[in-house]
Parts: structure tokens; sequence; C-alpha cells
């Protein structure tokens, strides 16, 4: 029935699969997915295999084309000997396990404030998102205008209040603060959206049948609503892990990294060495070993969650 | 007339949600507020030591004067959105419905699956300096073209999967009704499929055009500045170490986030369903 035995009058382009059966593979399909498939691979694929190899060689930049020499592992074991590997790391570990943890707390408690509020539901629901469309960059702006000792509001109210400035962009620990309390404005929506998205599809009667056992409202968050949402704050906790890794363009307009090395993220570090220093193995051996992180990770992920769903496993 | 007061009154963590969101819309709003704010104000407003509030629209004509690179900055931001914006329709749709209908073999499948999923994992700057060596052996460093690219490869693989869900929404009976009827598989696709996806078509192109615009970081390592530069990269020009041009930055940031805002309003309902579906599959 489902092999089609007609053949079409008229044609609008070649290359249709008009004797495909059920089992045998759609010529259409495989051109609808070869400029997806070229993409990835031209600026997918090919990119990372260039990583690799400048990776493993000592480059230059001359008369501006690259000329690469092999140098083995030389970059690599130049990561353990470097100086800055340790605190750049710190760093990193630093602001991802505060950043990942405020968001997803203050953006669950905010999902479930959302579901339980009546009046200011539809505005919040709304307006809560604004952060994160915003262009992190424009973050950055809005922030300094708030942080910065010159002129920053803060400083401003700080003062008419007759209390003491604040310097934190300039103080290693008051940056670190400062950064992630940027990054929680920023991303604290995205988490709020994903639960909030998962509680509305928990069925009303359940949250009735606990009413109705005298489950008081603390008790039925506690103990009906959150676990149903688990694997919703599990899935949103992932992601902000990937996303925090990631995290590039405010820092590098708020803080540069500095001061010192008090704010010097892995990207921030990657992009001084690439572009500042012109040490393009080096900073090619850092990626690779993100990169190599980032699999064993993603590895380990997917067999915890074989092991843990058994059969039914993961299909994302 | 017996009273139940669960459902007509607040209760207790009924009053803390209401001030919880009131605090939050507070926390979310007066930032911004303060940016759009500054950016009508003259310098010394700016840098006094108390809150002085005016108007002025000297960062804004500043910042448009002939000789300052904004207005080409903005002019580049808008082609990079709309060319990203196109591809990500034409090509995502075309691989979403592919792997959404039609049988693939396994051995195309599976890797092309593995790469769609991987390349959102990895952090841009990690790629960058293999992006870089392969941008500029095809010529396409400092150019709207590149980015136009770069935006496309790391916004591709969400939009293809983003139309993927919306083509499994559909019974793959339609498409075979349209072939018995003598339609190609590509008519079938054109004219029968992918007009019932439209909300689908719609939440890619705000949400791969918002990023589009936001993006800072290709813009950042793989133009030179100045005329080239997309927007995001203009504005971080405007913050240097010593000297930052305060209210210029607040006009220009105004000008990025403003448009975004508006569009979020409008089109709120594509803007959730992109943020969901792609921080799910991301």
């Amino acid at each position: 029935m489902t092999a089609t035995t007609t053949l079409p009058p008229l044609r609008a382009s070649g290359g249709t699969a008009t004797r495909r059966g059920r089992k045998s593979w759609s010529k259409f399909g495989l051109v609808a997915l070869t400029p997806f498939a070229l993409f990835l691979l031209l600026f997918g694929v090919y990119p990372a295999i260039e990583l690799f190899r400048m990776a493993a060689s000592e480059v230059r930049v001359i008369q501006g084309g690259f000329q690469m020499e092999f140098a083995g592992l030389n970059n690599f074991t130049r990561i353990l000997s470097d100086p800055d590997t340790l605190p750049v790391l710190f760093v990193t570990i630093t602001f991802i396990v505060g950043a990942v943890a405020l968001t997803v707390i203050l953006g669950t408690l905010l999902a479930v404030m959302l579901d339980r509020a009546r009046f200011m539901k539809t505005v919040a629901k709304r307006i809560l998102i604004w952060p994160t469309v915003v262009a992190p960059v424009v973050v950055s702006v809005i922030w300094l205008l708030l942080l910065s000792p010159t002129i920053g509001a803060i400083n401003k109210v700080l003062l008419a209040a007759g209390l003491p400035e604040q310097g934190w962009l300039g103080e290693p620990v008051g940056a670190m603060l400062s950064i992630i309390a940027v990054d929680v404005w920023h991303w604290t929506p995205l988490v709020f959206l994903l639960v909030y998205t998962s509680l509305q599809s928990i069925d009303t009667e359940v949250l009735e049948a606990a009413r109705v056992d005298g489950a008081t409202e603390w008790q039925t968050i506690k103990m009906v609503v959150l676990p149903m949402v688990k694997p919703v704050i599990i899935t949103a906790t992932v992601i902000r892990l990937i996303m925090s890794v990631k995290a590039f363009d405010e820092m590098f307009l708020l803080t540069h990294g500095g001061p010192g090395n008090s704010t010097n993220l892995i990207s921030l570090h990657i992009r001084t060495i690439f572009f500042d220093r012109l040490e393009l193995g080096y900073g090619s051996a850092l990626g690779v070993a993100i990169i190599l992180i980032f699999a064993l990770l993603g590895g380990l992920y997917v067999l915890a969650k074989k092991a843990v769903t058994g059969r039914q496993a993961t299909n994302a | 007339m017996p009273k139940t007061q669960s459902r007509s009154s607040l209760g207790v963590i009924g009053t803390i949600a209401e001030l919880v969101l009131v605090a939050a819309i507070a926390a979310t709003i007066v930032p911004i507020l303060w940016m759009v704010a500054l950016s009508f104000q003259p310098l010394k407003n700016i840098i006094g030591a108390d809150i002085n509030l005016g108007f002025s629209l000297s960062n804004y004509t500043d910042l448009l004067a002939p000789g300052n690179p904004l207005l080409a900055q903005l002019g580049n931001s808008l082609m990079i959105v709309v060319g990203t914006v196109l591809l990500c329709l034409v090509f995502g749709s075309l691989a979403g419905y592919a792997l959404s209908q039609l049988v693939i073999p396994r051995m195309v499948l599976l890797p092309l699956l593995a790469l769609t999923a991987f390349i959102p994992l990895i952090p841009p700057m990690v790629l960058v300096p293999g992006l870089y060596a392969t941008m500029s052996s095809f010529g396409l460093i400092g150019g709207t073209l590149g980015l136009v690219i770069l935006n496309t490869v790391f916004q591709l693989p969400f939009a293809a999967l983003l139309m993927k869900v919306y083509f499994d929404g559909l019974p793959p009976a339609l498409r075979e009704a349209a072939l018995i009827d003598g339609a190609s598989e590509a008519t079938a696709f054109r004219s029968v499929m992918l007009p019932l996806v439209k909300p689908g078509l719609a939440s890619v192109a705000t949400f791969t055009g918002i990023m589009a615009w936001n993006e800072f970081l290709f813009g950042l390592t793989m133009t030179s500045g100045g005329v080239t530069a997309p927007l995001t990269v203009g504005i971080a020009s405007l913050v240097q170490p010593f000297e930052v041009a305060w209210g210029q930055m607040a006009a220009a940031g105004t000008l990025a986030a403003i448009p975004i805002i508006i569009i979020t309003i409008i089109a709120n309902r594509y803007i959730v369903a992109g943020l969901t579906a792609g921080a799910v599959k991301g």
C-alpha cells in the first residue's frame, strides 16, 4: 500500500522516490539532508580536524598564513606545567558551581511561585524572560552601568545613603561574585521557563487529591510538585552546566578576566592565548582538552542514564 | 453560602508568591530601564555623584553621526540576521523533514545525529582556532558572509531538530496521499507538508534571528572591527579599559535591546517554544 505505483504526470524536480517502499530509503531525503550535512562537515568537522592538527603543531603566523610544524604532544604537556592552568581551572569551576546552583534554585523557586500566583501571573510570565533574550553584550552594558566603581548606580545609591562605596569589579572576590550575579540575572529565566512549562503539565487532580488528604500548601509543593518536576530540574542543571562552560561575552566586557586571574574563565583564557599571545598551537591544545573532557563526561552521562533507566535509554 | 477559603483567598504561600513575583519583575526591569534612562542623559548627569535625570538626545546623535561606524554595524547585524534566518529556515526545514518523515540509511543518519547532538555542546570559543584557520583558507575572514555562515553552523542543528519536532506532529498519511495523487516528493514537501508547520517556521525564524543579532564571539574574532563588525562588537568597542563612552554605550545597548524585547512581547509563544525546545535539545 505504501509503495506508490503511479508515475506522476508532472514533476517539479528530479530525484524523487516514486518507486520508494517503506523499507527502502528516500533519495529526496538524502538531497534534503545534503546542505545540512555539508554545513556541519565544512564548518564543524573540518575546523575540528584543523583544531586537532594545530594542537599537535608548533604554529606560526607568517604573512597572514599559518605555518605548522609537528610538535607531538608538546602543547599538551605544556598545559600541565603552565602556572596559569590551575588558577583558570579553579576560577572556572567556582563560577560554574556558583552560577549553576543559583540559577537552578532561583529558577525553580520562581516557577513554583508563578504556578501559585494569580494576580501577577500573566505579567510575570511575559516579562521575566527578557534577560534571556537580550544580547549578552547588552547584559554587560546594563551591569557595567550598575556596578562601575566610578559611575555605577549602586555606588550612587550607597553614597546617598551614607554607606561606603563598593569597588567589586576591581577586587578578586567581588569580581567573581559580580560575574556570578550577572550570570544569575541573565539565565535564571531560562530555568524558570523550563520548570514552569513542566509544572503546567501536572494534572490538577493530583494537587486536588493532596489537598483533600489534608496536605498544606507547603507540603504539596515539597512532597508532590517538586518530585514530579525533578527530571526537568536535572535537565535544566545539565543545560546550565554546558552553558556555563561556554560563558564568555559578559565577562569579556565586565572584567576581562581580571583583576589578575581572578575571573579568568577558560574561554577568556583561550582567547588571550590565541589572539593576544598568538600561541595558536597551545590555544588549540586547550580547546582539544576541553572537547575531550566533554566527550568523556557526555559518555559517562549516557552510561549513567542507561544504568538508571535500563532498557528505555536516551534519545537526546 | 458556604465559604471555601482555598479557592478564593490567597493563602500564605499565595501571598508570598505574589510578592516574590513583584520583586522578580522589579529585578528584571529596573536594570534595563536604568540603561534606557542613562542613554537619554547628558554626560554630566551620568558621571555626576548624585542621581540627576534630564533629557538629551546627544548620545544618539553622536552614535549616528557620519563617521561613526555604528550605522554600518547596524546594517551588518541586520544582514547577518536575514542571511542566518533564511539559511536556517531553508536548510533546517529540509533536514527536519527528512529526519522526521523520510527513510534515511543508518550509515548517514547516525553520524549526522551524533554531530547534531555534539556541536551544540562544544563551547564556540574552543573551536575558534580551528574555525579561524578554516575561514581564512576559504577567504571568509572579515566579511558579513563569513559571519552568516558561522551563525548558521551553530544554529542549524537547533533549527533542524525543532523542525523535526513539528514535522513529527503531522501524520505520514498526508505525504503518502500527496504522492498517490501524483505529486513529486519535492511538491509534497513544499505544497502539502511545509504549510502545515508554519508555527515551527515562525519559531525557528524568531529564535535564530535573535541569536544571530546577539552573537558576539565570532564577530569579535573573525572581523577586524570598525565598519566590518556587527553591532555587538561595536558596543564592546565603546568599553575601553581606560575610557568608557558611558552615554553612547547606554544608547547603543538600548538600540540593541529594545527591538529584541519588542519582538519578545509580540512573538512570545514562538520564543518560549524555541527556548524550551532549544534548551532541551541543546
